[in-house]
């Protein structure tokens, strides 16, 4: 019988390294475990040897049971690590295939360049503040410097309301109200909406917007002007960038500047970019703020938004601002 | 407004200096400069001719066939049809193929009554040079035939064109003189007098005309006038010409042509009348009388009113002051004598008449600056002294009546060194200011250490230079503000605050792009008329715009969600799904806002009143097919208020008066959102159908599975002035919770938010939360009931819930129910 159990163990581990999947290794645990399984048998045929020899022989069946149970095992991991392995080979599985539409959202662009604008002036210190557009006459235009007869007031094309205010033709009202607000010293910006009676194209909106700046302290200078207008620019633009200043009149300023950019789009052109007003605060509009212009100076400036971010993102078309073209809207869901 | 550099040099010594440098120096130190622009270029192929040989032509009376040398060493027979052409003249000559300088066309080899003619001898007007056509143009030349034009004639110059809104506030830069002494400071160089090279005897009796000035409202600070007689009216000399045409001015006559070009020479307009044509003759200038008019010399008829400034004569107006002169008192052919009128008048006055006429001109244009009176008198001396070479045989019949008796006080200012160094941010010593000031015609007076008391000349003293920041503007452009380095100013002691509207803005529109997934729109603050009338937005009140962009932009808006629905319908022609909102402003103008009193130039104190102002989030769910977006857009609208940490204490419909307010909502769809206090923070709902209608989006009326349209509006303000909810840390449950459904079968008019309450009222500590995830209406349900399907979460912080606990739990529920009459299903 010991030759029948070699032959058996034999072929069960034959049987077991070649079944090539899970079924047929099922089949051959079956067939020599099972219920009727040959090692079964032979195990149920221990009876018919001689009482002396069983339990040896007993033994030896058993542990080849054991061995071919782990067999068994090894080969079933095996087996099933492999079916695994091929099932992963994909079915037609296309890369390249796009997930489903997410649907989100988007800032406007002029809500996106004013924050960026907001970020870069709170890390130098100044607040940001706002003012009404409806505005009075003195906020806009006597508080800053402009008489009832100065032609500054045809030039900026006021939108006159019948019960006497204005639409603000700029973001400066703000510089008074801050000023009567929280005194000086005084890091102040205002972004805002702004309107002007101009005819509407491809580059003029009536309807624009402003990032008003305004700097109060001790013996502030045309020098300091120079040193945050560089530093605001460099962080906007995102690389050093050379500035001129040169006059410019604005009469709530004095003396007053024009700043130009060179190489404004950093393609290295040579080429200077008049791109925003400023110049120190006139001592008519520190005194009609309620500060005594012998104790505080102060700079002023002015950032048009609408050009910032035509020149950013290379828009050609002011109008397409205002409205609501998604087709439009969407391309600046950039975060 | 355009310099000629050859004018610039009659007054200082540019010779050695790039154009390209003077504009960039200009531009730096004194006024923006637009471009450059070098004249002649058309003259560059022009050539000196000389005529061989001149006879009549065969067939033509009026022609000559003459045989011209152009240096090419080849005679060519030209056909000319001037009567000066003359045997031996050296003559401007323009070949075939070479461009007429007057209109840039080439010119073609012609024939001229059957003969050819190989060329153009030209006249001035034809070179461009001036309007002169009487005959060609013959040269005060030797020059080899061949030889370019511009080499024998000093016929190039550079056009320097000066931005002028830059130069608004600068009176005496109205001329090449005002410039010609910026140039010298700026180049360190002498500046000529303005009169330099001329001699003047002017008489001290004769020929006058009276003047008489109504000097009440002070609109004229000086008139001068001076007669000339023996006049002969004819061209004015060549270089006088040339230089107008270079700058973009006509020639026309000798006198007109004087006064012209001291308009650009020293920035003062003058006026010549024909003085035989003056009634009296005499001169008042006074304001117009009502009901009087003038026809101007451009030939048109201009009613008067009383703010007018007008020159009369004894029969009525002859002027408009300082903006243009009467057509029937004009310098023309024939003209003897003359009264030349310079004067200077009040820049308010004549701003207000030229804008009230639309009739803007040179003359205005320098008056509304606040000119000089001083330059009044120098400019009408330099007309005579100019008269000899411009009209020879004129004559000064008279003296220069000047009735005002102006003079110059001058005026001082104190400036202190260390300011100025403060200010600008570089040390300025007295050396440098005085370099920088006195070139242009300040004068600096020490008074005490550091310190001057600077007299301002007449020309920068009518408004330009009042106050020492002024003073320091002229040392800082004259120091140049690229030279100054820049410095960081001091640290902040103290931080400022964002303004806490502006935050929650920023908070509002960050959660409503990035978490609801909303595009942020722009729209204009004016409401378009015809989407007020289309949405019936008319009867409200508003704000108006007195002088609108157009006639349909007049309204300012109430409220942002109409504008935004306005934005809806063009979107739907490329897709089926918009989702958009808009934060803004509204004005209601019945309800007063910020009020201050102010108090004006003379001392009245006047109040003011801005309408009320309101802040706004506006949102709107709009899409065709599928279910309609309303209980979409309510979650967003819970999403933002939870967001913001702002609860409301109770949500309802609108009244009937909020309805009447909010006419593009459906009045019993849509849940207004309400403060403990009762403060409205916004509301939810369906856009009204007629709305929807009126916006052609009928699609999204409410029946079925057709889409729909529903919108919000929060109140910013209101947000910030209501209670925040302090977030508080809850511990995380230990005990799992256990969820039951809960059906509640009730009639239509009972609200869900009441049920809710109920199922938190049978165990507050046990619910930890629910949620209704469907209102089911319809089959299997008794008409006029509805089904409220509801989960809770029940759980407890001590124990995990056992079946008794959630069996006593629906036995309150149960109780309730019975209370309430509704009924717990399944």
């Amino acid at each position: 019988m010991e030759d029948q159990l070699r032959s058996i163990v034999d072929r069960a581990h034959e049987a077991a390294r070649t079944a090539s999947d899970v079924a047929a290794l099922a089949a051959v645990e079956s067939s020599f475990l099972g219920k009727k399984g040959e090692l079964t048998l032979l195990l149920r045929g221990l009876g018919a040897l001689p009482k002396e020899e069983r339990p040896a022989f007993g033994k030896l069946v058993n542990e080849a049971k054991v061995r071919l149970e782990e067999l068994l095992a090894d080969r079933s991991r095996d087996l099933e690590s492999v079916a695994l392995e091929a099932a992963l080979g994909g079915d037609g599985f296309d890369p390249t295939e796009p997930g489903l539409e997410v649907s989100h959202g988007s800032l406007h662009p002029i809500t996106q360049i004013t924050r960026e604008l907001v970020r870069v002036f709170e890390g130098l210190g100044f607040a940001a503040a706002r003012g009404p557009e409806v505005e009075f006459e003195h906020f806009n235009f006597d508080a800053l410097n402009i008489p009832a007869s100065h032609p500054a007031r045809d030039t900026q094309d006021t939108f006159w309301l019948s019960d006497g205010n204005l639409l603000r033709t700029h973001t400066s009202p703000v510089q008074v109200r801050a000023m009567e607000r929280f005194g000086a010293p005084l890091r102040v910006i205002a972004p805002g909406r702004c309107f002007r009676n101009e005819a509407v194209d491809a580059t003029h909106e009536h309807t624009f917007y402003q990032m008003e700046g305004l700097m109060i302290d001790r013996d502030i200078s045309v020098a300091n002007l120079i040193h945050v207008m560089k530093t605001c620019l460099r962080e906007i633009l995102g690389r050093e960038v050379r500035i001129r200043l040169r006059p410019g009149f604005f009469p709530f300023v004095e003396p007053g500047f024009e700043l130009d950019v060179h190489d404004p789009f950093g393609t290295g052109e040579d080429r200077w970019l008049e791109l925003l007003p400023c110049g120190m605060v006139h001592p008519n509009v520190l005194r009609a703020g309620g500060l005594d212009p012998e104790e505080w100076t102060g700079f002023a400036f002015g950032l048009g938004l609408q050009r910032l971010v035509m020149i950013r993102y290379g828009i050609t078309d002011i109008r397409d601002f205002t409205g609501g073209d998604l087709r439009f809207l969407e391309q600046f869901g950039r975060v | 407004m355009l310099l000629s550099l050859r004018w610039l040099s009659r007054y200082v010594d540019l010779s050695d200096l790039d154009a390209t440098r003077i504009a960039d120096d200009l531009t730096m130190a004194t006024a923006e400069v637009d471009g450059l622009e070098v004249s002649g270029e058309a003259l560059r192929e022009i050539v000196v001719g000389h005529v061989v040989e001149c006879g009549k032509h065969p067939d033509a009376d009026k022609l000559s066939l003459t045989k011209i040398d152009d240096g090419s060493g080849e005679l060519l027979q030209v056909v000319c049809g001037a009567p000066n052409v003359a045997q031996g003249q050296r003559i401007a000559f323009c070949r075939v193929g070479v461009n007429v300088p007057v209109d840039g066309k080439k010119l073609k080899k012609g024939k001229i009554r059957g003969l050819e003619s190989l060329g153009m001898i030209c006249s001035a007007r034809e070179l461009g040079l001036s309007e002169d056509h009487t005959g060609i143009l013959v040269l005060d030349t030797e020059a080899a035939p061949g030889t370019r034009l511009t080499d024998v004639l000093p016929l190039s110059d550079t056009l320097i064109e000066i931005d002028n809104k830059s130069v608004t506030h600068r009176p005496d830069l109205w001329g090449h003189y005002g410039f010609a002494r910026e140039l010298a400071a700026i180049y360190e160089r002498p500046l000529k007098d303005a009169l330099e090279g001329l001699s003047l005897d002017v008489p001290t009796r004769g020929d006058t005309v009276p003047i008489a000035i109504d000097a009440s409202r002070g609109a004229c600070s000086r008139y001068c006038g001076v007669v000339i007689r023996d006049v002969v009216i004819g061209p004015s000399p060549d270089w006088m010409q040339q230089l107008l045409v270079a700058i973009g001015a006509r020639p026309r006559n000798n006198i007109v042509d004087l006064t012209n070009w001291l308009q650009f020479d020293l920035g003062q307009p003058t006026h010549a009348f024909d003085l035989d044509r003056l009634a009296g003759p005499r001169i008042d200038v006074r304001f117009a009388n009502e009901g009087e008019s003038i026809t101007t010399l451009d030939g048109q008829a201009r009613a008067l009113t009383t703010s007018d400034l007008l020159i009369c004569d004894g029969n009525g107006p002859v002027a408009l002051a300082g903006v243009m002169g009467g057509e029937g008192s004009m310098v023309e052919e024939g003209t003897t004598s003359v009264l030349l009128e310079s004067a200077n008048f009040d820049a308010a006055t004549v701003r207000r008449t030229s804008m009230r006429l639309g009739l803007r001109t040179d003359s205005s244009a320098r008056f509304e600056k606040s000119l000089d009176p001083a330059l009044a008198e120098l400019t009408a001396r330099k007309f005579l002294a100019m008269l000899p070479e411009v009209a020879p045989g004129a004559r000064v019949a008279g003296p220069i009546v000047d009735p005002a008796s102006w003079a110059y006080e001058p005026r001082h200012v104190h400036l202190r060194l260390p300011r100025v160094s403060s200010l600008l941010g570089v040390a300025i010593d007295e050396s440098a200011a005085r370099g920088f000031l006195e070139p242009l015609g300040f004068t600096l007076r020490e008074k005490g250490y550091e310190s001057f008391d600077v007299t301002i000349p007449s020309w920068r003293a009518t408004k330009d230079i009042a106050i020492e920041e002024d003073l320091v503007e002229e040392i800082g452009r004259c120091f140049r503000y690229d030279a100054i380095e820049p410095v960081a100013p001091r640290a902040p002691v103290d931080a400022l605050h964002r303004d806490p509207e502006l935050a929650l803005d920023e908070r509002v529109r960050t959660v409503c792009a990035y978490d609801l997934g909303l595009h942020e729109v722009y729209n204009y603050s004016f409401l378009d008329d015809a989407l007020c009338e289309r949405l019936g937005l008319a009867g409200f009140s508003y704000v108006q715009v007195t002088n609108a962009i157009a006639s349909h932009l007049s309204r300012v808006r109430r409220d942002v969600l109409p504008s935004l629905l306005g934005s809806v319908t063009d979107n739907f022609r490329s897709r089926d799904d918009v989702a958009l909102f808009e934060v803004g402003n509204g004005y209601r103008p019945e309800s007063p806002g910020e009020a201050r009193a102010f108090s004006s130039a003379d001392g009245d104190a006047h109040e003011r009143v801005l309408p009320l102002e309101v802040h706004q989030l506006a949102a709107l769910r709009v899409v065709r097919g599928g279910e309609h977006p309303y209980r979409r857009l309510r979650g967003d609208f819970e999403t933002l208020l939870a967001r913001l940490g702002v609860n409301a204490a109770d949500v309802r419909v609108p009244t009937s008066e909020e309805a009447s307010t909010l006419p593009w909502m459906h009045p019993a769809r849509t849940a207004v959102f309400v403060t403990k206090a009762g403060e409205v923070l916004g509301y939810v709902g369906d856009v009204h159908p007629r709305t929807v209608r009126a916006l052609d989006l009928d699609f999204a009326v409410r029946k079925g599975p057709t889409g729909g349209a529903a919108a919000c509006c929060l109140d910013l303000r209101a947000c910030l002035a209501a209670p925040v909810v302090a977030l508080r840390y809850v511990p995380v449950p230990r005990f799992p919770s256990q969820p039951v459904d809960l059906a509640f079968l009730v009639d239509d008019a009972v609200r869900a938010g009441d049920v809710g309450r109920l199922i938190e009222d049978a165990n507050p500590k046990f619910v930890r939360r629910h949620q209704l995830f469907e209102v089911y209406r319809g089959k299997g349900l008794p008409d006029g009931k509805k089904s409220l399907n509801f989960r809770v979460e029940l759980g407890s912080d001590k124990r995990t819930l056992n079946a008794e606990d959630e069996e006593r739990y629906l036995d309150r529920i149960r109780n309730l129910c019975r209370e309430r009459g509704f009924e717990l299903r399944g």
